[in-house]
């Protein structure tokens, strides 16, 4: 199944594009000296902030076609799909995800050596 | 293994109304943060256009000829022409609103370098009456103002005796004049006619509006219509999810019936 890589690969990119604009682009924009190289920077960077909406748009959805397959509670589909928004949360996310599919929905992880003895 | 009954029969069952409310604020909000970003999306491009009618001004010589087509990509260019007043060849543009009111543009054409160049029509003013339009000015001038393109919109001019015509449209305009006329008119900057007092041709004019604002880039304001649409797409998935939920609750029913 390729959803799960899918999910891993999307939430890996929205975690850096969001740690980048959030920590690093956002903080140079506003907090370096104005007009300054390190500043401007910031401000050009800033761009990334609609890379990061569009591809958290298609994890939104991935991440969501994900939690039916594996039938996850709401709860935890809900930390999934918010995970993309709070800067760093997904990484830490994205390791109980990969825990979660493992422990209860092996079929769903094929690609890996675990899913290939089963399936 | 018995387990308890979580579902329901109808989308309409009482217990999910929650989830219907919940639901609707979402979509509502992320399709009211999609308007947002859109109104700034215009906002910006709109206020682009406005700067670009500060820009600097460059001579009509070297924008367009007499006998050029209209350049689409110097609308709203602000120019300076150097020529001689057409007087006899002032025109009055019926229907043109100004702060709400409709009134009439006074015209006269400015024959371009010799008097008898190919004229550019000149949007002097606005008035509220024909009463209060001042006299055409005479002899030579350089003026300053904003490249138009001439008005298309067909109306027929029904009284061709007169003075006043419907539109700014070359067709009408050269009945007025001898000789050759721009495909082009100009909405001359009043603030640079009054720099230094208030000439006799100006009295009682008011600046007029440009009817074409010149186009802003591409690029602007592309971040917001991008933002835009990702809130309409989010308000879709809101959808999605709300019904994806609700055909759940009622599967959770059969499936315990079964």
């Amino acid at each position: 199944m390729k959803l799960f890589a899918t999910y891993r690969v999307l939430a890996l990119l929205v975690g850096v594009l969001l740690a980048f604009c959030s920590l690093v682009a956002m903080p140079l924009k506003y907090l370096a000296a104005d007009g300054g190289t390190w500043q401007r920077f910031g401000e050009q960077a800033s761009i990334l902030w609609v890379a990061h909406g569009w591809v958290f748009m298609i994890y939104v959805v991935v991440a969501f076609a994900l939690s039916r397959k594996a039938g996850w509670s709401i709860a935890f589909t809900l930390v999934a799909l918010v995970a993309g928004l709070v800067p760093l949360l997904i990484f830490w996310v994205e390791r109980q995800v990969v825990r979660k599919v493992r422990d209860e929905n092996p079929e769903l992880t094929s690609s890996e050596p675990t899913g290939a003895v089963s399936s | 293994m018995p387990r308890t009954l979580n579902g329901v029969t109808s989308a309409f069952a009482p217990r999910l109304w929650g989830g219907h409310l919940l639901a609707l604020l979402l979509v509502a909000a992320t399709l009211a943060l999609g308007w947002w970003q859109y109104s700034a999306y215009q906002a910006q491009r709109a206020a682009e256009s406005r700067d670009l009618t500060h820009a600097a001004a460059k001579p009509l010589t070297s924008v367009m000829g007499g006998n050029d087509p209209f350049p689409g990509n110097e609308v709203g260019q602000p120019i300076t022409a150097t020529g001689t007043w057409v007087g006899g060849g002032t025109v009055f543009v019926s229907g043109r609103e100004h702060g709400g009111r409709e009134g009439y543009w006074v015209v006269t054409p400015l024959a371009i370098g010799t008097p008898d160049g190919s004229a550019l029509p000149i949007v002097r003013g606005w008035v509220a009456s024909l009463a209060d339009a001042p006299p055409p000015p005479s002899g030579t001038a350089t003026v300053q103002g904003w490249l138009q393109p001439t008005d298309g919109t067909g109306e027929v001019d029904t009284d061709r005796s007169d003075d006043v015509i419907p539109q700014v449209r070359t067709a009408d305009l050269i009945q007025h004049v001898d000789q050759d006329l721009y495909d082009a008119y100009a909405v001359l900057d009043l603030s640079a006619v009054r720099a230094d007092g208030e000439p006799d041709d100006a009295r009682g004019l008011v600046q007029a509006d440009l009817a074409e604002l010149p186009p802003p880039a591409g690029g602007t304001g592309l971040r917001n219509l991008l933002y835009a649409i990702e809130w309409v797409f989010f308000a879709a998935f809101v959808g999605y999810v709300w019904w994806r939920w609700v055909q759940e609750r009622i599967q959770e029913v059969s499936t315990v019936a079964a």
